[in-house]
């Protein structure tokens, strides 16, 4: 284990300004992920997992103003308030990203080998030749059959889980420090997932890159991801190592989502069991707890105050509700 | 369970022209199943297996290139026109986006009003009625129907679409993945809505998703579809704890457990290859280019359906043996080769 | 009122300089007679080729009839002709277009083939061999415009169709077991309709300048009924005595032109989110600002 996180956002508040609205997608979220762990963000759409990742990047759409707070360091540099031009040397290079739909993330009419030679060339200055050979060496890496063959052909020959695959070595041809994946294997097919998922997580150990994955798939966390953070409305609602948060969840939006995943016991023609209420659509931040319309716990004071993260007593799963932190603090 | 179908699909085949010339893609080839009155069924299979374009052609947005839909036992491929258009109404289609399959232009109640008219209800005050009914029936409040439906949320949209299917009373409802692209913690909310309608209003469903633990605990029987074929299907329960056909041993086993511990431990599939095109389709079995079992037989010639339990049968050379326990598609995952 | 708001609202991101030219153009258009100081027809040759004056003031011409009054009653003259030329091969463009989108198959093919071959050739060529055929006249150049717009508002048209035909909501209607009438009137052809409207806008500028060019030609609107192309011909003779009227109509006639052609495209461009401007950014800054910043962590 290495001691010194690669990545570690602090207090991170985003907020998004368009000609309609002024929108907080992301309200003092903290994390860190350290070289050769993985780090999954769960949360539903609406959730600011998307744009707390991609926003201190740079990678927002046109026509939105972003606003950044709070501070994310990657590998000792901050990033918040440094200019784009800076910021831009990171993407791809020291950040690799792979998106949910590996065909928008590819260039149609270029072929496969290209595209990556292109990266290696752009990221570590390699001549064609050399990066030809590396492109050879990464679609060798990322567990393609006859790689000299489908480096000639177009993205468009290829199946989905193909596809991501050249998206992954993409992403790898950089030498990337930190890999920021989102929902990789929620467009593939459930047989191609797993094949998928198994090769990310397999290259990010190999690699000992640290690695970010966005998913709203509690299988995908269960497989891949060493720690969580649980996202709703804007803020982490808990966080802590995959084994302890899955396993017994502690927070009641946590609690309920993974009692919602439908289990081989659960009898046929069952109810299913889910949330009440619908998620809130983005807006200015919550006063108090922004789940406690949906909550059977809830209380008056939840929509009082924003309930702030707290430690379990071994100060490992951190939990933002004040009613489950306040009945450990009794018992 | 009554003994008459209500539903009854016989040999359906459709074929869309390829993009290579003179070729067609059969995305549904030589597919029989049967709906009984009230009862959820499950048509599971990875994306380009046929199952959509199965659902589109029983409800006639696609035409079926051969085979025969019969809606208690009526062929409606001797039917046209108006006739056609008002037996059929008993099929109706519940689409996987909630946010196009309603007119933007139109409020809720415009929308639900438009189905009562299309369904020969003349009387304004009897179509308001009914609105109110149906909003109540599928959990919206009677206010919504004035809002435009793009003011709505996903999950509100799909029980809009839902509340417009049963205006006109069907006996069958297609379901395509109605709520995969609902935010998680709503699914079930949607699920229940399903489940109840079946109970009060005793319509059958056939539920198009590729789900699989969803749709275990909402059907009762369960379809498998492969390249265009069923490949096995059976009792839920009885399926799911014997998958008999390679493909759905691999299936059941690809889906992730949400428990790490449970996870790590899980025996993943081997997947050999990927899904292939469904314009060549592989000679004999279509799945043996993916088969772990794969026996030069396979090759030759189609397997045949092999019943193996009551309602249970598996299209595949092993398939008794794979009911069984004899043999398994399941490999366990060697270290994965660079 | 609730129906007018997202109107009023979208009507003011347009550019202001040309919403007010056309504006101005559609305002003068509509009330031309009633605006028009003057008789536009009255000639008074001992006023003849006068500069601007407080009775005329905008002068007159050759022949002494006021130009202020011609130049308001030419804008009747071209809006009245533009409108209809566009009204016309709008809907034969939009009928055939979603006849097309709807059937698709030969009647689309034999359709699009249609469209393609009067998309070949240039549109005045059509207009000016249809007058030639027919006989110049107010109505012939209307009609033969139209003839010759038609197929562009066709192929969108059909563009449209498709899309909206392909649409889910479309599907559900087929499902529910609609009538093709009631896809095509309720759904299809409202739809296309909208969305076919925000092309006429652009479209309005080349269309006035045809009119202008037949007219200018002797084919289009003739004399004595003012028209600004017309106008221009009748004053051109004397463009070294007296430029101001050729001036004038020429430089309403490119006000026109300019505004529907500026207007058309900022519809277009509406489409696409655009940066902020400076003013709504601040407001939003400080909407943001107001909201506080707590620390997530105890």
């Amino acid at each position: 284990m290495h001691n010194e996180p690669i990545l570690t956002v602090s207090n991170l508040t985003v907020d998004l300004l368009t000609a309609k609205s002024a929108v907080r997608p992301v309200d003092g979220v903290s994390y860190s992920v350290r070289q050769g762990e993985c780090l999954a963000i769960v949360g539903e759409s609406g959730s600011g997992k998307t744009v707390m990742n991609f926003a201190p990047l740079g990678l927002m759409p046109t026509g939105v103003t972003t606003v950044l707070s709070g501070s994310v360091k990657f590998d000792g540099h901050e990033l918040i308030g440094r200019p784009e031009s800076e910021i831009r040397k990171f993407r791809g290079r020291s950040i690799g990203f792979i998106f949910q739909d590996p065909m928008s993330a590819l260039n149609p009419v270029r072929r496969i080998g290209r595209q990556i030679a292109e990266m290696a060339e752009l990221h570590l200055g390699m001549t064609p030749s050399a990066a030809e050979a590396r492109a050879l060496e990464l679609v060798k890496l990322v567990g393609i059959s006859d790689p000299a063959a489908r480096l000639r052909q177009y993205p468009h020959e290829l199946s989905g889980g193909l596809r991501q695959r050249i998206v992954i070595a993409i992403a790898l041809a950089g030498e990337p420090k930190l890999l920021i994946a989102d929902e990789p294997t929620t467009a593939l097919d459930v047989t191609v997932q797993a094949q998928i998922l198994r090769l990310l997580k397999d290259l990010q150990k190999r690699l000992d890159m640290a690695m970010v994955l966005i998913t709203h798939d509690m299988g995908v966390v269960a497989g891949a991801a060493d720690n969580i953070v649980v996202m709703y409305a804007a803020r982490a609602a808990e966080r802590g190592p995959v084994d302890k948060v899955l396993v017994s969840p502690r927070h009641p939006y946590t609690k309920g989502l993974i009692n919602a995943i439908p289990r081989r016991e659960d009898p046929i023609g069952s109810e299913f069991r889910g949330l009440p209420g619908v998620p809130p659509t983005l807006g200015k931040p919550f006063k108090g707890c922004a789940f406690a319309t949906r909550c059977d716990l809830a209380v008056a004071a939840c929509s009082a105050n924003r309930p702030p993260l707290v430690p379990t007593p071994d100060g490992s799963v951190f939990v933002a509700c004040s009613v489950v932190n306040q009945g450990k603090a009794a018992a | 369970m009554t003994h008459a179908p209500v539903l009854k699909v016989e040999n359906l085949q459709t074929r869309f022209k390829s993009v290579q010339r003179g070729k067609f893609v059969h995305a549904v080839d030589d597919v029989s199943i049967e709906l009984y009155p009230g009862e959820i069924v499950g048509l599971v299979g990875e994306s380009g297996c046929g199952k959509s374009t199965l659902g589109r052609t029983i409800v006639g947005l696609e035409k079926a290139s051969s085979g025969r839909v019969l809606l208690d036992g009526v062929d409606l491929s001797t039917l046209s026109g108006t006739a056609l258009r008002n037996s059929r109404r008993a099929l109706q289609y519940v689409f996987q986006d909630p946010y196009s399959s309603l007119n933007d232009r139109q409020t809720v109640g415009e929308a639900i009003d438009e189905a009562l008219q299309i369904d020969g209800m003349r009387s304004r005050t009897d179509r308001e009625r009914r609105t109110k009914e149906l909003l109540d029936q599928v959990g919206l409040a009677d206010a919504v129907k004035d809002r435009h439906t793009r003011e709505l949320s996903g999950g509100q949209r799909q029980r809009v679409a839902i509340a417009r299917s049963l205006a006109v009373n069907p006996r069958v409802l297609i379901c395509d993945e109605p709520v995969s692209a609902l935010d998680l913690s709503i699914r079930a909310q949607v699920m229940n809505l399903f489940l109840r309608l079946q109970k009060d209003l005793g319509v059958a469903c056939l539920f198009i998703a590729h789900d699989l633990e969803l749709v275990r605990q909402a059907a009762s029987r369960v379809y498998v579809m492969y390249l265009g074929k069923i490949v096995e299907h059976g009792p839920s329960q009885e399926l799911y704890d014997h998958p008999s056909h390679p493909y759905s041993q691999m299936l059941l086993a690809s889906v992730p457990e949400a428990d790490p511990i449970a996870e790590r431990q899980r025996k993943a599939p081997l997947m050999i290859g990927e899904v292939p095109s469904p314009t060549n389709p592989p000679s004999g079995c279509r799945f043996r280019t993916r088969c772990p079992l794969v026996v030069d037989e396979c090759k030759q010639q189609v397997p045949a359906a092999y019943k193996l339990s009551p309602g249970h049968s598996a299209a595949c050379t092993f398939a008794v043996d794979l009911h069984r326990g004899k043999r398994t598609a399941l490999i366990q995952p060697k270290a994965d080769a660079a | 009122m609730d129906k007018l708001n997202p109107i009023l609202a979208r009507l003011k991101k347009m550019p202001r300089a040309a919403l007010i030219t056309i504006g101005l153009f559609v305002a003068l258009g509509t009330f031309a007679p009633w605006l028009a100081p003057q008789d536009p027809s009255a000639q008074n040759l001992l006023d003849a080729s006068l500069g601007p004056s407080a009775a005329h003031w905008l002068g007159t011409d050759h022949l002494g009839r006021d130009t202020l009054s011609r130049l308001i009653i030419a804008a009747n003259t071209s809006l009245v002709s533009v409108g209809s030329v566009l009204g016309i091969a709008m809907t034969i463009g939009i009928l055939m277009g979603t006849i097309a989108g709807y059937h698709r198959g030969w009647v689309d093919d034999l359709l699009m083939r249609m469209v393609d071959v009067g998309l070949s050739i240039p549109s005045l060529i059509i207009a000016l061999a249809v007058i030639g055929i027919v006989g110049p006249g107010y109505w012939t150049m209307v009609m033969a415009l139209a003839l010759a717009w038609w197929p562009m508002s066709g192929r969108i048209s059909r563009a449209v169709a498709v899309s909206i035909m392909s649409k889910p909501h479309i599907e559900a209607l087929r499902v529910l077991g609609a009538s093709p009438w009631r896809i095509y009137f309720g759904h299809l052809l409202p739809g296309t309709i909208g969305a076919v409207m925000v092309y006429a806008t652009a479209d309005a500028g080349t269309a006035a300048l045809a009119v202008a060019t037949l007219s200018f030609l002797g084919l289009g609107i003739q004399p004595p009924t003012p028209e600004w192309g017309q106008m221009l011909v009748d004053a051109l003779p004397y463009l070294e005595s007296d430029p101001r009227q050729v001036l004038l109509p020429g430089l309403a006639l490119t006000a026109a032109v300019i505004g529907f052609n500026t207007l058309g495209e900022s519809i277009a461009l509406n489409r696409i989110p655009k940066p902020l401007t400076r003013r709504m950014l601040a407001a939003r800054r400080l909407e943001a600002a107001g909201w506080g910043k707590e620390n997530s962590d105890a």
